[in-house]
């Protein structure tokens, strides 16, 4: 049977082997090389191994190995295997490879699970070593990143100077931040578009574009957004952004305090607008705390969802989508807006300690938009909102010399 | 065609003295120097498919040079690793090179890409190695010396350290200590080799080196 590709190792040849073409014949096993020698393993002699580089090289060898003749092609196994005294060595040989590969099939996936195990148990070890170490970290570190995140911002819009909306907005925030967990101090900005948007920076800046304020036919409403961003702020929800976007690698160098590699991927992250946006379990979460908040506060929680339908109503209508850029970075609305009712019923009764301003006013004073009339909850709100604006300055004073 | 190996072993490197009708195979960036009349072609390392297999991962460049002649002259190659370099006459017979280690053969030796198989790729060797056969010479090199070793039944090399070997001989990845010994050691794997064959070994490895040198960086 044959020719098969195959070699031959032997003393007598230069270098010890050549490669050569293989026959088996009833005598036994025959190579002749290319260069015309011919060598031969008589079939009682040969004693078979099994291995090579591919496991399926098959060794005829002498018994004082001297001489090997081996090949690996499809076939040879066969043809040894018709030698008499050689069907039951290739058998043997064959049941052996099998069950050491299948041992070996075994280990690779044990070795393969526990690679796994050990992967995932470095990832989530990490990941949550990168939220401790967030936790761990200074609120300096919310405020630098807020500061360095406003000042390279394109805002938008020019500030508003008029103190009938800024003392409303920080009256407001006051009040809040009074209730809120966290010690933050907030710095408000109230800045003149027409976007129907707010947003909370880490450590507590915050900025309410005008179009919030008249799309909001009373006080809570616009509370109700404040709140839920200022938990946004306490629940520094910034810095977790940054460390989920960190990853690994960036996680270990915020537990070795990397603060300004921090700082560097946060001005990064705020160009890519992810500062401001943020996933929908910390959406849950500023809901949920935000109306704490307010109940806390002594505001009616249920601005929140008011303001949550309007939106909901008129993105219905399609009225001018474009604006709507709160909403856009705050989806899901249905559903959130039945949690929050659930969470307000779940609470009880609030005892309310209604801010004393005119919304009327401040609606009037940030522009044509705010057309309408406002609702009969703050229509007691009177002459004497200057006055209230006052107290809540003085009592926002009082809380930072507090700290 | 007559060739040697000069300034064994540290800085080796092999001159090539061709006459009209020899041709010379060679590692694209093998070529230090050569006589005006050597004419080189650049072809792909065996077929673009096979080329491109080895190339990513065998680790070998995507071309190769042939070097031939009309008159006579010579040609100087070298390799990247200050080190030795070995001379095998293949007559017919086949051997296995660990990436990186080809530096040149004649026209008769076939070029090819084997799967080299898990215990390379645990060993940290890649998937595939080189495979050459047929007839003729192939040089290769080593970082460090070269020595040889015929096998028969068992034998440790750490893995770095081996360059070539021949199909007769099988490889398996091994832990060298306890489990978590070798995890945390960084000597983890050791590869246990069986003949009959033969493997050639070089006395430096690149990745101890990278090592040391990284030890050092920081
Ligand atoms: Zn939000």
């Amino acid at each position: 049977m044959g020719p098969f590709d195959g070699g031959v190792f032997d003393k007598r040849l230069q270098g010890g082997r050549a490669g050569a073409q293989l026959t088996v014949d009833a005598h036994g096993v025959h190579a002749s090389t290319t260069a015309g020698d011919t060598f031969d393993v008589p079939a009682r002699d040969c004693q078979l191994e099994l291995g090579g580089a591919s496991g399926r090289m098959w060794f005829c060898r002498t018994p004082d190995r001297q001489l090997t003749i081996y090949s690996e092609a499809r076939g040879f196994a066969e043809a040894l295997a018709s030698l008499p005294n050689l069907s039951q060595p290739v058998a043997e040989l064959r049941r052996h490879r099998r069950a050491e590969s299948r041992r070996g099939v075994l280990f690779l996936l044990a070795a393969l699970g526990m690679l796994i195990a050990l992967g995932i148990a470095g990832y989530f070890g990490l990941d949550y070593a990168g939220r401790a170490a967030i936790e761990a970290l200074p609120r300096e570190a919310d405020e630098r990143i807020g500061r360095l995140a406003i000042n390279s911002m394109d805002l938008g819009g020019p500030t508003v100077h008029d103190k009938t909306v800024t003392d409303a907005v920080n009256a407001i925030v006051a009040r809040l931040a009074e209730h809120a967990p966290g010690d933050f101090e907030y710095q408000v900005r109230v800045l003149d578009a027409e976007t129907v948007n707010a947003f909370a920076l880490p450590g507590g800046q915050i900025v309410v574009y005008t179009g919030l304020i008249a799309k909001a036919e009373a006080l809570d409403e616009v509370a109700g957004v404040l709140a839920h961003e200022i938990a946004h702020v306490t629940q520094r929800h910034g810095l977790q952004r940054i460390a989920q976007s960190l990853g690994v690698a960036g996680s270990l160098e915020l537990l070795l305090g990397d603060l300004g590699g921090l700082s560097a991927i946060a001005v990064e992250l705020m160009r890519a607008g992810a500062l401001t946006s943020y996933g929908r379990d910390q959406e849950r979460e500023a809901d949920e705390q935000g109306v704490l908040t307010m109940h806390a506060s002594g505001l009616d929680a249920d601005g929140i969802a008011r303001f949550f339908q309007k939106l909901q109503k008129e993105q219905d209508e399609m009225e001018i989508p474009e604006i709507f850029a709160w909403m856009s970075s705050h989806p899901d609305l249905d559903e959130r807006i039945a949690n929050v009712r659930a969470q307000i019923d779940s609470l009880g009764p609030v005892a309310e300690q209604p801010l004393e301003i005119d919304w009327d006013a401040v609606r009037r004073a940030v522009g044509p938009d705010a057309e309408a009339a406002g609702s009969a909850a703050e229509a007691d709100a009177t002459e004497k909102a200057p006055e209230q604006n006052a107290d809540s300055k003085a009592g926002s004073k009082a809380k930072r010399r507090k700290r | 065609m007559e060739s040697r190996i000069i300034d064994r072993p540290s800085f080796a490197h092999i001159r090539v003295d061709m006459s009209a009708g020899d041709r010379l195979v060679a590692e694209s960036d093998a070529m230090a120097s050569m006589t005006s009349n050597i004419q080189l072609k650049a072809r792909f390392n065996g077929g673009l498919f096979r080329a491109l297999v080895r190339r990513l991962f065998g680790g070998e460049s995507l071309f190769v040079n042939e070097y031939s002649t009309d008159g006579t002259g010579h040609v100087i190659l070298t390799q990247p690793t200050p080190g030795d370099i070995e001379c095998l006459e293949l007559r017919g017979n086949t051997l296995y090179l660990q990436g990186g280690a080809f530096i040149a053969c004649e026209a008769g030796v076939k070029l090819g890409v084997g799967w080299a198989g898990l215990a390379s790729l645990i060993g940290g060797e890649g998937l595939f190695r080189l495979k050459v056969g047929g007839h003729g010479k192939v040089w290769f090199g080593a970082y460090g010396g070269i020595f040889a070793r015929e096998v028969e039944g068992e034998y440790i090399v750490d893995t770095g350290h081996l360059v070539a070997y021949e199909p007769s001989v099988s490889l398996r990845a091994r832990l060298s200590g306890g489990l978590l010994s070798s995890f945390f050691s960084g000597e983890g794997l050791v590869t246990r080799v069986r003949g009959p064959g033969r493997i050639y070994l070089q006395t430096r490895s690149i990745a101890a080196l990278a090592a040391w040198t990284n030890s050092h960086l920081v």
